[in-house]
């Protein structure tokens, strides 16, 4: 049996130390429902993420790049894998249940699986703007991470979502190099993805989060957001795009880009299980479950060792 | 299903991680699940995995004992104390 903390307040000096928290302690039930919410939430959406990629395979262009979505597609698979894993071990759902919770539309996952991929110029807005969210988010949850088993697997995750990002920045750049045709797509796609990508990161962090308390997060939502639009305006400025924001801001001494006021509406739809794309992405995540079915019944039927 | 803890290790590397889990119905299974869960890009050169049941563990109450053992460790303080002064008589 692992460590037990006499109160919360014994807890949260624990955790104020910097201490970390593994499977086998006896950590109190508020902490563990909120981690296994974070990792339940975050295994929802890498596992969503990943049968979009899946839909792109077919119709990637060139032979390197599909490779290429062939393995980012392993990827964010194998990050729903490993984090269903970490998820099922705090014994508050097993993975089928949290699995048939999600085909069943009872359990969350992030606002931009919500929305379609309709054109290649999206899959390219996705895995630079999703992918550019996903990283800086990722690092500020891995950075000071009170639960262990959560931080170590991260860290796995957070070098591939670096590969991801980076093959983003390289497709913008093709198809910045395009056709004018090409260009059109893509400026489409930064006009469609653009302020989803944003609302990734949420609202304002409140002061008294829990999660930052609890030391799952090490960064506040808006200076995570701030990085990012930092990051993005110029970038795709420097290819000659524009971001659809007539709000952003320019300070000429800092060199800084701030985005002008955001709306949260289309972010509460998308909690409500009510965006553009959620009804398909939810009966396709179903469909993809049950057609795999016999495989599972297979595996349980067999007897050990029988499965050459 | 068993559920399998895999370790992993590098050539050239001291020891054997503990990469993280994976379920599976049997051991081949289980092998190439954890090649393509946690081996994509040769995060190891060598491969072992447990079944869950199968580990013996010591948790903390068996090890801790061992916590507080100060007479397997000299901090040579006493000595350097007593060379210390003498550099200083001279
Ligand atoms: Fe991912
Ligand atoms: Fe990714």
């Amino acid at each position: 049996m692992g460590r037990t903390w006499s109160s919360m307040e014994d807890f949260e000096a624990f955790l104020d130390d910097g201490g970390m928290v593994e499977v086998d302690d006896d950590m109190p039930d508020e902490y563990r429902t909120a981690v296994f919410r974070f990792i339940e939430l975050h295994a929802n959406s890498e596992l969503m993420g990943g049968l979009t990629e899946r839909d792109w395979i077919p119709m990637t262009p060139g032979l390197r790049h599909k490779m290429a979505v062939l393995a980012k597609t392993q990827d964010e698979i194998g990050h729903g894998h490993l984090l269903y894993m970490v998820a099922a071990d705090l014994g508050v759902k097993t993975r089928r249940e949290m699995l048939e919770d999600l085909f069943a539309g009872r359990s969350r996952f992030h606002n931009v699986f919500h929305y379609p991929a309709r054109t290649w110029g999206d899959q390219v807005a996705i895995c630079l703007l999703v992918d550019g969210a996903a990283v800086p988010s990722q690092k500020a949850v891995y950075k000071d991470c009170s639960y262990g088993p959560y931080k170590r697997i991260l860290k796995r995750i957070i070098a591939e979502e670096g590969f991801h990002l980076r093959l983003g920045e390289e497709r913008v750049l093709r198809i910045a190099e395009g056709t004018d045709a090409q260009r059109a797509m893509f400026q489409q796609s930064i006009d469609d993805w653009w302020w989803p990508a944003l609302r990734l990161f949420g609202p304002d962090s409140r002061p008294d989060d829990r999660l930052a308390r609890w030391r799952l997060k090490s960064e506040k939502n808006e200076v995570m957001r701030a990085g990012w639009v930092q990051k993005f305006v110029p970038m795709l400025h420097s290819y000659g795009f524009a971001i659809p924001d007539p709000g952003l801001t320019h300070d000429a001494e800092t060199d800084t880009w701030t985005c002008g006021p955001i709306d949260w509406e289309p972010l509460k739809r998308t909690m409500a299980m009510d965006g553009p794309d959620t009804a398909r992405r939810i009966a396709e995540a179903s469909a993809a479950w049950e057609n795999t079915r016999w495989v599972r019944d297979a595996l349980d039927a067999a007897p050990a060792g029988a499965v050459a | 299903m068993h559920t399998y803890e895999v370790f992993l290790k590098k050539d050239g590397q001291e020891e054997y991680r503990h990469a993280g889990s994976i379920d599976a119905p049997d051991d081949e299974l289980a092998l190439l699940l954890a090649r393509e869960n946690y081996l994509r890009r040769a995060e190891g050169d060598l491969l072992w995995m447990v079944d869950r049941a199968h580990l013996l563990i010591g948790d903390r109450d068996f090890v801790a004992p061992n916590s507080d053992k100060p007479h397997r460790d000299n901090d040579g303080r006493l000595v350097a104390a007593h060379r210390k002064s003498q550099r200083e008589a001279q």
